[in-house]
């Protein structure tokens, strides 16, 4: 029994433990504890990857129409399942206390979390093509169930998902029928000979094929319109841990598939003529366009959910990016992402999980003020926008130094332009958030509010530390990127516990962090030698607009925060991925509804003649003539 | 070992007899004439098991009654298929058993002929005699719809009636086309001829009125237009009945004779376009159906589109596809349409069904999961065979097909979970979700624990399935077989016992 069959087998424990005992009252802390283990079942892993570069295999394995499919996890897939374990340990210690004793069937939840990590791990344990559309398939599902527990709008979120992953699923299955056609094997090591072999527009074929399909579960333009709506009406334990990992299984497979099936040299050789741009390129800029659009829609919400998740959309093109452009640097910085992402995210959507609880609400416009009310949840959503907008010294500044740095090396200045754009509305987008929910006067209906429990604070408050902590020693978390990216076959990317020594510019997070936080000192410094005079001012002692305010003119600007901007930006929203959607949507009533009226026994004979008329000229046309 | 190839007469002629007898009984003692029915159709399943065993063991079983040699005389033929469906058929019918002991003794009749009018078309090897026990299935089926002869009943099976009879002299025409051409009606002797007398336009002709013909109860495009109305009106035994085996006996004839007596690919695009216009049809009609019921009649169509799609690519892998995909939807259908029975009405008014009967909304869930092929459910492998064999034979009439089977699974998973949605949804207040009938949610649930075993089992039934498309699938050795002088060119070279491995041919 090697460590990835205790690994399974610990995942389906605790989807049978949950299943028993998830509705009794220690069900969090037994799901938090568990996922601990299974998080030190892969930290012991973690010497046997680095040792060998191999893969770990499990013993299950078995045998059908003549292919046999088996399970291992490499340094890819342990990357990978790392986060998502603990993306589940946050969740259900997040869902311990108060939060899971209020949600109307925490059983499920707890279940649910339980089987989509299972799901997970067997798809980032897969080892070749069809255990890879399997465990796709899945983890589709898995969320499905995940996503629709609440009924309502989220079943109708979630039915909109399932449809989407589905024809992404089918796409996919295209792709690897006919790479197995060619290649007589599922195997990832056959696949990548045989796609090598194959003319170029089956080639194209494959790589689109593939590309749309994943991309579905990424978000990636024009397939992203599921996953905002999906992923915030999930209760938002789970919502965390799907906007934590759910959509990176997309990156994940297109980087099995893309890199380690197809090859980047496959993709830069498949060039389209007269603009100068080959397969490899042409992603990249779906996954620009995706990172631009999304951020931009993101800035425009209204709910805290649905901001942050359009967010994710946006920055899961940042990783893609990253990744394609298959430097050390950029793949380092594009895995790297993934893990500082899914670390400040969860800390938002915890944090506005937390305010959800405490006031019922996300809606931006009826909210404000909080901070006096629940401190500690300001300060986790600050570290958390910190991280989101790529500032210093958060972790989400890391990866997207290197990322940009990447761009800027691979000679791609224009995407780099776009991830400069991105990053720009990312930050206007975040202080939108903090300001609408915590900042400026307190709401009336809000007085009485209290800060989230211990149980859920104490985890969010974590993750936004260890998001401080591994943007100051980014060296934490590019030590578990070398697993990945020594799987992939990229060099490993020097680098030290501070950050990472190039010839071109290098980055020492400790050096920044310690200047900053110097600075700071200075500036406190400073300002007590000057006296260090200040005031009290209540909450409702403030001003906007030039003008001063106070508790008897209450006033807290939230609606239409960026009227400017959006009177600027407003006309670019023209909606026609929605309006093709709608359209496909009444099509294809239209084609049922006529459909449906030609199965009339009636009109038979009339189908019977036309049939016989049409195949007896087809048969005499098509040289049946003896 | 001595074969029991003179038992193959006995599901045919036990059933039948006995509906004869069965009146007669009833006159004495209406309920000696029910058991009597039951236990003649107990008894031909227990034939069929023996035979099952013969069959695996020594392969296909040829009987020659009344000892005139093929190709006189009648012939009865028995390879892993006929014997699968022929089990399916008798253990269907009995699991679904069409008439309740209240029951005036005709629908037990009717039943019985099914029973034996089915087992014919299962086993017969000639095409007169298959159209004789289709025509026989057919009445029977007219007469079951009808049940009890309300207005509803009545009127869809009169148009039933219409639809079937067309079919039956479309197939009747093709009959006499091709005794025409070759002056015999013994498959096995068709099959001999046919690379001389059947590849011209006439043998074409024919082929198109038989599909035609026969299509009618395989639920092919466009002579479907029975299927809504009879399997929303008819009870729901019988639709399950109909939709899950009398269809997959009528699409296995129209293999049987694409195998053996038109081999050329003219005749096989053409049902491929048969297929995929029933893929087409039935998804997008299904998209939107006002009923579960309705929803479920034109997945039926679809389905038996994508069986008609494997079934005209050539080879064993297209023929284990065909089979692997008409099992599969033998096994789900009816149990959908135990469920159905109990949720009648529009889709949204099955909110709180979930609530009420969970065991039944998770069985209609597990079911919806496999025939919308999501892996490790066998609906997945069987589309997946589909498209692996289609795949080998890249025709652009075949990518089209690929295509649209892939586009079908989306299309499906839309109206299925659709439904699934509104079976979990919460009911309108001061209203509790449709109860369902203790005997329904015990068939379906039977019916599902089946799936599951057969998932768990996937890798052995897949074999066993490849095995037997192998012998299906190859035409020399049922001749062989059959006229075993006559076909003395064509070597015995497949038996059951060949290694499957060597046959494959998904590249």
């Amino acid at each position: 029994m090697s460590l990835l069959d205790i690994l399974f087998l610990g995942a389906l424990a605790v989807a049978l433990a949950m299943a028993l005992l998830g509705g009794t009252r220690p069900a969090g802390v037994i799901a938090t504890l568990s996922y601990a283990a299974l998080l030190a079942v892969l930290a012991l892993m973690e010497p046997l990857l680095a040792q060998s570069n191999a893969a770990i295999a499990s013993s299950v394995k078995f045998q059908i129409i003549g292919e046999e499919i088996g399970w291992s996890m490499n340094g890819l897939g342990w990357f990978f399942a790392l986060i998502t374990v603990a993306a589940a340990l946050f969740a259900s210690w997040f869902s311990s206390g108060q939060w899971g004793a209020v949600q109307y069937d925490m059983r499920r939840q707890h279940v649910l979390l339980a089987v989509n990590v299972f799901a997970m791990l067997v798809l980032l344990s897969s080892q070749d093509l069809l255990g890879l559309f399997i465990g796709w398939e899945l983890v589709s599902w898995a969320s499905f169930a995940m996503m629709t527990q609440r009924g309502g709008a989220a079943a109708r979120a979630a039915y909109r998902y399932i449809l989407y992953a589905l024809a992404g699923a089918m796409a996919v299955l295209a792709a690897i029928v006919i790479i197995r056609a060619h290649a007589a094997s599922f195997n990832f090591a056959d696949a990548r000979m045989a796609v090598a072999a194959l003319p170029s527009a089956t080639k194209w074929t494959v790589v689109a094929l593939l590309t749309a399909g994943f991309g579905v579960k990424m978000g990636l333009l024009p397939f992203h319109l599921w996953q905002a709506p999906a992923y915030s009406e999930t209760p938002g334990a789970s919502s965390a841990f799907l906007n934590a990992i759910s959509a990176r299984m997309g990156l994940y497979a297109l980087i099995v598939t893309l890199l380690q099936v197809i090859g980047t040299d496959v993709l830069t050789n498949l060039s389209v003529q007269f603009i100068w741009l080959d397969a490899r390129d042409i992603i990249m800029w779906l996954a620009a366009v995706t990172m631009v659009v999304a951020t931009f829609i993101a800035l425009m919400q209204t709910d805290a959910r649905l901001l942050l998740t359009w967010h994710g959309i946006g920055q899961g093109g940042y990783m893609l990016l990253g990744v394609l452009i298959a430097s050390p640097l950029g793949t380092a910085g594009g895995l790297m992402h993934v893990m500082n992402y899914g670390i400040y995210q969860a800390a938002l959507i915890l944090s506005v999980a937390s305010v959800m609880h405490r006031t019922g609400t996300s809606d931006l416009d009826r909210l404000g003020g909080l901070i006096t009310r629940m401190p500690l949840s300001y300060v986790t959503m600050l570290m958390g926008i910190i991280g989101l907008a790529g500032l210093p010294p958060m972790n989400g500044f890391v990866s997207k130094w290197m990322i940009y740095k990447s761009l800027l090396e691979g000679r791609e200045p224009l995407l780099l332009a776009l991830a400069f754009v991105t990053t720009l509305g990312t930050i206007l987008s975040v202080y939108k958030l903090i300001h609408n929910i915590f900042l400026g006067q307190l709401r009336q209906e809000h007085w009485e509010i209290r800060e989230a429990p211990l149980s859920m604070t104490v985890p969010m408050l974590l993750l936004g530390a260890i998001c401080f902590v591994t943007g100051a020693m980014p060296g934490l978390t590019l030590q578990l990127v070398d697993r990945a990216q020594a799987a992939i076959g990229v060099p490993l990317l020097a680098h030290h516990l501070g950050g990472v020594t190039l010839a071109t510019g290098s980055l020492n997070m400790l050096w920044v962090v310690g200047t900053m936080l110097a600075m700071m000192g200075m500036g406190a410094v400073i300002f007590y030698l000057l006296g260090g005079r200040h005031r009290a001012v209540h909450q409702y002692d403030n001003y906007a607009g030039g003008h001063f305010l106070s508790a008897d003119l209450r006033y807290h600007f939230s609606h239409e925060f960026y009227p400017g901007l959006a009177r600027v930006i407003g006309p670019w929203y023209r909606g026609w991925i929605v309006r093709a959607e709608a359209s496909l949507i009444r099509l294809s009533d239209i084609i049922g509804h006529a459909w449906r009226g030609s199965f009339d026994a009636g009109i038979t004979p009339l189908y019977v003649m036309a049939a016989l008329v049409a195949g007896l000229l087809w048969v005499r046309s098509a040289g049946g003539l003896p | 070992m001595a074969r029991s190839s003179e038992l193959l007469v006995l599901p045919i002629a036990l059933p039948i007899a006995a509906a004869f007898l069965m009146p007669v009984v009833a006159n004495v003692q209406a309920s000696l004439a029910r058991w009597l029915g039951i236990a003649v159709v107990v008894a031909a399943l227990g034939v069929a098991a023996m035979l099952a065993v013969d069959i695996a063991q020594s392969g296909p079983l040829v009987a020659a009654l009344g000892g005139f040699a093929p190709p006189l005389g009648i012939t009865l033929y028995a390879d892993g298929i006929s014997i699968t469906l022929l089990i399916a058929l008798l253990a269907g019918g009995l699991l679904f058993w069409a008439a309740s002991p209240g029951d005036n003794v005709r629908s037990h009749v009717l039943m019985v002929l099914l029973m034996g009018a089915g087992s014919g078309l299962a086993l017969s090897g000639d095409l007169f005699n298959l159209f004789v026990f289709y025509e026989i299935t057919a009445v029977a089926s007219y007469g079951l719809v009808a049940g009890r002869g309300s207005g509803a009943e009545a009127g869809a099976a009169l148009r039933y009636l219409i639809v079937g009879t067309l079919g039956s002299s479309l197939a009747l025409l093709g009959i006499a086309l091709v005794y025409a051409s070759t002056g015999t009606l013994n498959l096995a002797d068709i099959a001999r001829l046919a690379p001389e007398r059947l590849a011209g336009v006439t043998g074409m002709a024919a082929f198109l009125l038989l599909v035609l013909g026969f299509g009618v109860k395989a639920e092919l495009t466009p002579v479907n237009t029975w299927v809504p109305e009879v399997y929303a009106t008819a009870s729901a035994r019988v639709a399950s009945l109909l939709a899950g085996i009398v269809s997959k006996l009528a699409i296995v004839i129209v293999m049987r004779i694409v195998v053996l007596a038109f081999p050329g690919e003219q005749a096989r695009e053409l049902l491929l376009v048969l297929g995929i216009a029933g893929v087409v049809a039935g998804e997008f009609a299904a998209l939107g159906s006002a009923t579960l019921i309705q929803a479920l009649s034109y997945s039926s169509v679809s389905q038996l589109g994508l069986v008609a799609i494997a079934f005209a690519i050539s080879g064993t892998a297209g023929v284990a596809a065909g089979l692997a995909l008409a099992l599969h939807h033998a096994l789900v259908k009816p149990a959908f349409f135990m469920l159905a029975a109990n949720w009648r009405g529009p889709i949204d008014g099955l909110a709180g069904a979930a609530k009420a009967t969970p065991v039944a909304a998770a069985v209609f869930v597990f079911l919806a999961l496999s025939i919308v092929g999501v892996p490790p459910l066998p609906g997945f492998w069987a589309k997946y065979l589909l498209v692996t064999a289609a795949l080998a034979k890249a025709s652009p009439l075949v990518l089209l097909a690929i295509a649209v089977v892939l586009a079908a699974v989306v299309v499906e998973a839309a109206y299925m979970f659709r439904i699934a949605v509104a079976l979990y949804g919460q009911p309108a207040p001061e209203r509790s979700g449709p109860a369902i009938l203790r005997g329904d949610l015990a068939r379906a649930t039977l019916l599902a624990a089946g799936l599951a075993v057969v998932t768990l089992t996937a890798p052995a039934v897949l074999d066993a399935i490849h095995r037997m498309a192998a012998v299906a699938s190859d035409r020399d050795a049922y001749i062989a077989h059959v006229l075993p002088e006559r076909g003395a060119r064509a070597a015995l070279s497949v038996s059951v016992g060949v290694d499957q491995r060597t046959e494959r041919s998904i590249p």
